[in-house]
């Protein structure tokens, strides 16, 4: 048991030709939640000794992705991390179930790509109301990846949706059914529910957040296919983050195809903690920072061991470079950049992110985040890329 | 140190030799060296022969320069310096004739780099220069490199892209009379300002082609250099400069320090100063490095390269000709070979048999910046004895 502490919504800056929101071609589960989760961490008050990612798109299910998520989101470690295969019914399960000092992470990369998290302080305020898990495998994707979808919609709403609530036999109308259309939702709730941007797995969290910017609190369903979960959640003390930009249109070209990127597996190792944590070198003797952290340090040649420290997340941009011509295994165009980071004497190569290629020009300023910069001979590769602020005269693009 | 010459200079046609390995056109580049030497080479003479080659396609390197130049009895070393291969290998053979222990040596430049796919050459080179966690997987192929530079650098200098044009056309200009060149056609300025961009600000008559080629020098001690001509072009200066590997760790990208350091190191050898050059043939992979190059080589003062070509004081007729051959941009650029090919060029220019004839030089220059840009190579040439 436990109360909402901090919520935080992470939509990604793209969107299909069709206007469905997509990840970004750098972006997959564990940069979504990263990015979501990041927020929700805050000021770090609350001490966290829990990750739940739930998501459908896990992008290692061997290997493990848990290294890379509490590494993006700066924690230990040896923080227990949970990966769970889940929509929106497992999401609010996870929170409405979690332990004080639990972080729950959901990201979705179809159906509406999006990312959310909450996190979970010492409190009364949420409570599981419900679980119904029945099966109607209208849509489902079994080991090969390969997503069957039977579309009927009738049957999934009176053999589904309506079925489930029956067997729930909830004390009242929820006042948010996270998962299902508006239209949908609406049937079902008490008042004008939520208009979530997604109806996948971050689409609870979605839902709590506009509860919690209303002040209002109530029973709060999940469905997906036959599956219902319900909670009671008193959100309103929450504090909420909403990452969200203007969208633009994600380029039809994928990756030019062509030999692999190689992979070096001492090299990734070695650089790890200080490119997936954004750490520098910090001299023992005079205190220089050096990214990426070297044996010999580059101001006073000191040798040895270098402790990491933490880098500034924002920058400006010295100089950039936007490649036209086809690179195999990277999208073009693409832009790179030279950006020196505030307040420290160091820079970085970084590539562009969350927008178009050479769009960015130098000055700009924007902040560092964690995507995947690379896939590898089959690796995800992580790191930061620059993503620019968006400047205040730069309307949206025009849908 | 010793003095030493030049007394026979050769090179292949650069271009796109499709029917031509590795095998065939080091003996080649040998060869067209041997039929300069006024008095004639018996290749018995040769002692030692260095060879500069980035990458190998027909194996192994050293050997192949032994067992296809009939040369099996000499000891052969290899250099791969980046773009400064070429002049390093030169500055290598040169210290071991100036050391006394050889008389004669052999300088071969070579590489192949149609042999692979333009789109695999990318990673090949990016593998050789570039951090593997950190800078490889971000795509920063060669012309990238060298973009980051030159973005800055006309982001802080009066320079433009049309300045960078005028180099490019200056450059397919003279090419269009050296029968060595692989792109021998004029251009404009508003074709090379519409051309396609292949990674700004470089549109694809910015950038040098893709070449195969090799390149030869004969090198000799001053005591023998009259068995072989009465006009020796001798060596007079020789530098390489190094710098950060990493483009996150040059403090001032509007420059290449490398170059600096290699023309500081050659101007002091030879005793002579940026003024006193005659021609140069400058690094141009792309025009905006021929431009940047020109303030690193003491041609022109800071920021202000762009007047020397406004003034067109670098084309050939002008006060400082740079890349009478064409230069990488036109000649092309097998990499290995290309500073074994500036001074070939150079051999021509101040023996006055040149294709693009500078009058009366007798002073010359050749440079070369690469890899992360992150090594640079000098070299002065000169009729006088030092």
């Amino acid at each position: 048991m436990g109360d909402v502490t901090a919520i935080s919504t992470y939509v990604p800056a793209w969107r299909t030709a069709g206007g469905m929101t997509a990840a970004g071609s750098d972006e997959d589960a564990v940069t979504m939640a990263v990015e979501a989760g990041m927020a929700a961490l805050g000021d770090g008050l609350i001490p966290v000794d829990r990750v739940v990612l739930v998501s459908r798109e896990l992008p290692l299910l061997e290997g493990g992705s848990a290294a890379v998520l509490l590494a993006g989101l700066g924690l230990a470690e040896g923080t227990a991390v949970v990966e769970q295969v889940g929509g929106a019914p497992a999401v609010l399960d996870a929170i409405s179930s979690a332990e004080a000092g639990t972080l729950v992470l959901a990201a979705e990369l179809t159906e509406g790509a999006a990312a959310g998290a909450v996190l979970v302080g010492p409190g009364q305020g949420i409570s599981p109301a419900a679980r119904v898990q029945r099966s109607l495998p209208l849509r489902l994707r079994g080991q090969d990846g390969v997503v069957y979808e039977d579309s009927d919609p009738r049957l999934q709403r009176e053999r589904g949706v309506r079925a489930s609530f029956e067997r729930a036999d909830l004390p009242s109308k929820p006042v948010a059914v996270a998962g299902l259309t508006p239209r949908d939702a609406a049937e079902l709730c008490e008042g004008t529910p939520p208009r979530p941007p997604t109806l996948g797995a971050a689409s609870p969290i979605f839902a709590l957040a506009t509860l919690a910017e209303e002040r209002r609190s109530g029973l709060v369903a999940a469905v997906e296919q036959a599956s219902l979960s319900a909670a009671y959640v008193e959100p309103a003390g929450a504090t909420v983050t909403r990452l969200e930009r203007p969208q633009l249109t994600l380029p039809d070209a994928g990756p030019t195809p062509g030999p692999d990127i190689k992979f070096a597996y001492t090299a990734y190792d070695r650089a790890f903690d200080s490119k997936v944590r954004w750490e520098a070198g910090r001299c023992p003797s005079c205190g220089t920072l050096a990214l990426p952290p070297r044996w010999r340090c580059i101001e006073c040649g000191q040798e040895g061991a270098h402790e990491l420290v933490p880098l500034p997340r924002r920058g400006t941009v010295y100089t950039h470079a936007t490649i036209h011509t086809p690179v195999p295994g990277l999208t073009s165009p693409y832009s790179l950049a030279v950006v020196a980071l505030s307040g420290v004497d160091v820079r970085a190569l970084v590539t562009v992110t969350d927008a178009s290629a050479g769009s960015v020009d130098i000055d700009r300023q924007g902040r560092l985040v964690l995507r995947r910069v690379a896939t590898r001979s089959g690796v995800p590769d992580y790191g930061y890329a620059f993503q620019p602020d968006v400047p205040v005269s730069e309307p949206a693009e025009v849908a | 140190m010793r003095r030493v010459a030049i007394v026979g200079a050769g090179m292949t046609p650069f271009g796109e030799h499709f029917g031509l390995g590795l095998k065939d056109l080091v003996p080649m580049a040998v060869s067209e060296m041997a039929a300069t030497v006024d008095k004639g080479l018996d290749r018995g003479d040769i002692e030692a022969a260095w060879f500069g080659e980035l990458t190998t396609t027909d194996g192994f390197p050293t050997g192949i320069l032994a067992d296809q130049c009939g040369l099996l009895d000499i000891p052969v070393s290899r250099i791969e310096n980046a773009c400064a291969t070429g002049q390093d290998t030169l500055r290598n053979a040169v210290f071991g004739v100036a050391s006394g222990h050889i008389d004669v040596a052999l300088v071969v430049g070579a590489d192949k780099v149609r042999e692979t796919s333009s789109r695999s050459t990318f990673w090949e080179w990016m593998g050789m220069t570039r951090d593997m966690a950190w800078d490889y997987p971000l795509g920063l192929v060669a012309p990238a490199n060298f973009a980051l530079h030159v973005r800055r650098y006309l982001h802080e200098s009066p320079a433009t892209r049309t300045h960078l044009a005028m180099i490019a056309v200056k450059n397919h200009h003279h090419a269009t009379t050296n029968p060595k060149a692989q792109l021998r056609n004029e251009i404009t300025v508003e074709q090379v300002l519409a051309a396609p961009m292949v990674v700004d600000p470089f549109g694809l008559y910015d950038c040098t082609p893709q070449s195969d080629g090799a390149a030869a020098l004969l090198v000799v001690g001053e005591e023998v250099a009259d068995r072989y001509t009465d006009r020796p072009i001798w060596i007079r200066g020789l530098g390489l400069g190094l710098d950060r590997v990493m483009h996150q760790h040059k403090a001032d990208m509007t420059t290449f320090p490398p170059t600096k350091k290699a023309a500081a190191a050659a101007y002091a050898m030879a005793g002579v100063s940026p003024a006193d050059i005659d021609v140069a043939e400058v690094h141009d992979c792309f025009t905006g490095v021929e431009l940047i190059s020109y303030e690193d080589l003491g041609f022109a003062d800071r920021f202000c390269g762009y007047e020397l070509v406004e003034a067109h004081a670098t084309t050939v007729g002008g006060s400082i000709p740079v890349n009478p051959s064409g230069g990488l941009k036109a000649k092309g650029h097998p990499p290995g070979a290309t500073g074994v090919a500036q001074c070939v060029e150079l051999f021509e220019q101040l023996r006055g048999e040149a294709c693009n004839q500078v009058e009366d030089a007798r002073v010359a220059l050749a440079h070369n910046v690469g890899g992360p840009t992150a090594v640079s190579a000098v070299t002065i040439l000169s009729s006088d004895r030092p």
